[in-house]
This record gives C-alpha cells, structure tokens and sequence, in this order.
C-alpha cells in the first residue's frame, strides 16, 4: 500500500516535471518569472526510526517538499519577489504552506545592496540554499550543520540585510553579508516536536536575531573560505501540561521559555578544481534557555563539522560522500535530570558516514540514491536538543547505530 | 559483415570529431554597454550572478543558450563549469531569493536578436553565426 502511494508520487512528480516549465507574464511592461520545484523521497532504516518517519519496517516516503516563486525585475538594480513553500517529512511540515521568502532586493553599487523583507539567512555554506535540493549533490546534506528536522531553526529572518562584494586586485574579493531581524521558526519544526515528550505545545516561535557573513574568494582559483555568526534572542509560548514531565495536575496552562543566550559560529571552506569539488565546514551552537515558565534552565552546546567531496563525472552522473560528525553535551537544572555522559556514549554523538550517487536523468529531472552509516544516535532515552532521532517514533528505544538507505528525486523548472 | 563494421567505425569516428570541433564560442552585447572588452574574471561574476555590471559600470543582463556545443564550450572556457554544475548555481540563487533567471535561448539567432534589441544585454554565440547590430566584446 505505502509503495503504491510512493510510486504514484514519483509518477506524478515524473509527469509534472515533463508539463511544468519556467513560466513569464508581464505586469505592465514588467516581466514576472515564475519557477517552482519539488523533491520526493523515501527512506529506509535497518534500526531506529529516523527524521520522525516509520523508517525501519518497509521504510517512508513522507517527505516530500515543493515550493513556487515570482520574481521581477523593477529596475536594473531593483528586484521583488517572494516564494511559496510546503513539506511534509515524518511528522514535521505536515502540509502547512509558509512564505519562504518575500523581498525587495535593491542593488546600488557591487559593493552595497540591501534586501528587506522575509530573507533567507546566510550562515555557512548553506543554510540558506538548504532547500535546492536540484543544486546539491547530496540527498541529505550533513545533518551535523544541515538538519532537515531543523531546517527553519535558523532559516529565515523578518528584518533586512546589507550586502556586497569587494574586489582586492590580486587578493581576490571578499563578500559580506550583515542583518537583523526577528526569527520566526516553524511551530512544526522538530524542537517543538520534541517538546511534546514533556507535555509542551509551543503555538509562536520569535525573537530578535542579527549577524553576519563573510566570505573571501582567494587569488587560488577555485577556493573561498568564509566565517559566520548568528546570535538570537528566541522565546516560545504555548501550552503546557504539567503532569507529564514536572509534576502537577492533568491540566494545560500557559507555558514560556525564553532564550538568555544562543549563538552559532561557523567556519567553512570550498574548493572546486574542474568537476571535483571539496566543502568542509565546522559549527559550534551554543544554547542557554530559560524553560518551564521560569523554573529551570537547560544548557546545550554542540560540535559539528564535515568534509565532503563530490564529483560530476558527466552531465547525468556525479558521485559524492561526506563525513559528518555531531556531539553535543547539555546540562539542564531540572530535579531528575543529569549532565551529559561521556562523548564515546552513544547518546551523545552521531558520526555519519555517507555515500551518494546522482543521476541527471532528464533536463530537470533528477534521482539521488544515498547509503548512511551513523554510529550513534545523540537521544538516548531523553533527548535535550533534536538530531534526527525521536522519542516519539521510537518508544522501543534506541540502538547504538543506523544504517539508512535514501532515495530522493526531484525537479525544477 | 566488415562492411557493417566498417560503417560503425566510421559513425564513431565521426561522432568523435563532432564533440571535438571548437565551436570558437564569442561574447557579444548590445551596442549600449560602454566596454569593448571584458576580463574573464569580471565575466564569470556576470554569468554566476555574482555582479551584474562590468568593471566600466556598464549594466549587463546576461542571456543564455539552452544547450549545445557553444553553450558547453562557452561554460567551460570562461566560466569553468559545466552545464549541470552552472545551473544548479542558479538554481540556488533564484530559489534562495539572491536573484532572477537568466533567459535561456533556444538558437544562437535567437541571443542575437535578444541581444541586438535589450540594453544592456550581454550573451555568447559562435564565432560563425551572422552577428549585425551587435558589438563583440574581447576577452582579456
């Protein structure tokens, strides 16, 4: 029965990815672009259920993602738009379409451009093409920087940005990116998901965020290398019942926890020499909460970092694999909890070691096949910060390691 | 037998010289950009997104072709890309919000005429293919 529904879906994303094309109308004598995407994917675990899905019986294909926009330029320099996006992986998503992004992008000279509105962060390589799926070789980017579950912790912020690119003659350029905003995450990210294990339902997600990027395109041909940092001052609200975690009556009550400290430091790097191209990237998360409406405080601190390396053998054909390694440690001051074990415990790390291939099969139309070998699962039995594996879908508990199979195909026009 | 051989062999050999033959991929613009050459490097930045004017100030728009040798040749000498890698780099800024499509073109008559008639535009064709009211740009 789930097979059928997966072979539907992969047909229908084969049939849409034939008919859609980019489209153009005019508004005025403006042209308006429109280009869209969509992945499907299927999973399958050997142990542990993974990124809240049922992946370890026949395996899950709920995850899937899409998203539309309109683009038009005003002016030489003057550029509006604003994209559309849904998903729907494991229990996450749950078909709620959002605005991605929508923004004025207003260019002056190379070196100063501001873009307002809702923008997509830069941090790292990545983040904010974490969802181009169609330009990345790998079905699931390093979840130790990049967690699907995650993926609107950090994405997006309200607010505005200063940009551009300062040529140095023969130092090559560096670009900058600096902004403030206020971070809006998801209500149905994998932290709020999380947070049901202990009775909390967060219905808003808000704070103050501000930083900054820059990256410097070095006189060696093919190799950029960059720094960010990312603080945030986040508090969430909603509903709590305090019999399930604290202690109290099987009742709901008002509940908040408000950040006193969260920040991200990335460091990264990228060389490409012909149809070969090496990332690496390292990130250090550090989170102080203020959680239960007061009562207690929960530290997290994470490690992670990555090398990849891909290769395009040809137009229809590149090969991948990276190695991503996450270990965190925490400290929560609430009655019953406990620090973190040793890093070498399972509970605390996840070292995933990750083979792909992609294939270009038709000119906007691709399928990445994808073997993951992770030793650790950074859970436990009480999980303080999300990584993948949740309680939720596994209330068997956890083995030590996990093997996964993933297939993801997609298009764009 | 040998004959069927025979013409297999020469169908590859021909299909082996094919992919061989330097298309001589030329950068063209229309007569409105002030420059009348352009640094390989100032090139990449336009056809990546990375900059949309050239180091004179001019404004440049940059328009594609779909597919095909020249569209190969160009990617590969200039940009340092194949095609698959260049637009999955668009790709990444028009879904992330950093910018807008280029125009794709199905012919190299088709850029011309695109470039002959939009300010500011800036493409590549064949050394070959007729280019009236147009201007070529050298590339340093």
């Amino acid at each position: 029965m789930l097979n059928k529904h997966i072979a539907s879906a992969m047909l229908a994303i084969a049939t849409l990815s034939i008919g859609l094309h980019a489209q153009e109308f005019k508004v005025g004598s403006e042209t308006v672009q429109v280009h869209g995407f969509g992945t499907q994917g299927f999973v399958h675990t050997n142990d542990n259920n993974w990124l809240t899905m049922e992946t370890s019986n026949i395996g899950s294909g709920a995850f899937t993602d899409a998203g539309v926009n309109m683009t038009m330029q005003i002016r030489p320099n003057l550029r509006i738009g604003g994209q559309v996006y849904d998903r729907k992986l494991g229990q996450l998503g749950d078909w709620h379409p959002g605005l991605d992004w929508a923004l004025a992008d207003y260019r002056i000279r190379p070196w100063l451009g501001f873009r307002g509105g809702k923008v997509k962060t830069v941090l790292g390589l990545y983040n904010d093409t974490q969802d181009v799926d169609s330009a990345h070789t790998f079905a699931l980017l390093p979840q130790s920087v990049y967690p699907i579950d995650m993926r609107d912790a950090t994405l997006s912020h309200l607010g505005g940005d200063v940009y551009g690119t300062i040529k140095a003659r023969k130092y090559g350029k560096f670009s900058y990116t600096g902004y403030v905003g206020d971070q809006l995450p998801s209500v149905r990210g994998g932290y709020p998901y999380l947070l049901q294990i202990h009775g909390v339902y967060i219905d808003k997600s808000q704070g103050l965020t501000y930083g900054g990027d820059v990256r410097w395109q070095t006189p060696l041909k093919g190799l950029l290398t960059g720094v960010s940092y990312e603080e945030s001052q986040v508090r969430n609200t909603g509903q709590l019942n305090p019999s399930v975690a604290v202690g109290g009556p099987d009742i709901m009550v008002p509940y908040w926890e408000q950040s006193r400290s969260q920040f991200t430091k990335t460091i990264y790097g990228t060389y490409t020499y012909k149809n070969l191209q090496i990332d690496s990237e390292y990130r250090y998360f550090w989170r102080h909460f203020t959680i239960f409406n007061g009562q207690f405080q929960a530290i997290v601190g994470t490690h992670a970092w990555y090398p990849s390396a891909a290769y395009r053998v040809n137009n229809w054909f590149e090969v991948g694999g990276y190695y991503s390694h996450f270990d965190e440690g925490w400290i929560i001051t609430a009655p019953g909890q406990f620090e973190a074990p040793s890093e070498s415990d399972p509970s605390r790390h996840i070292y995933d070691k990750v083979i792909t291939a992609r294939f270009d099969v038709y000119t906007h139309w691709y399928v990445k096949v994808e073997g993951h070998f992770m030793d650790g699962n950074a859970a436990g039995t009480n999980p303080q910060y999300p990584d993948g594996f949740y309680p939720q879908v596994n209330p068997q508990g956890l083995s030590p390691d996990t093997n996964a199979l993933v297939v993801r195909a997609g298009f764009s026009f | 037998m040998k004959r069927y051989l025979f013409a297999l062999l020469v169908v590859i050999g021909f299909l082996i010289l094919a992919g061989q033959v330097q298309a001589q991929a030329i950068v063209i613009a229309n007569p409105t950009v002030k420059a009348s050459d352009v640094s390989k490097s100032d090139l990449r930045d336009v056809f990546t997104g990375a900059a949309s004017s050239l180091k004179d100030g001019s404004h440049v728009t940059p328009v594609l072709l779909k597919s095909g040798p020249v569209n190969d040749e160009f990617l590969a000498a200039f940009i340092g890309k194949n095609d698959t890698s260049f637009r999955a780099g668009w790709r990444s800024l028009v879904f992330s919000g950093q910018a807008s499509m280029p125009k794709s073109l199905d012919s190299e008559a088709a850029v011309v005429e695109y470039v002959a008639h939009n300010s500011g535009a800036i493409g590549y064709i064949s050394k070959s293919t007729p280019h009236e009211g147009i201007k070529v740009l050298s590339v340093r």
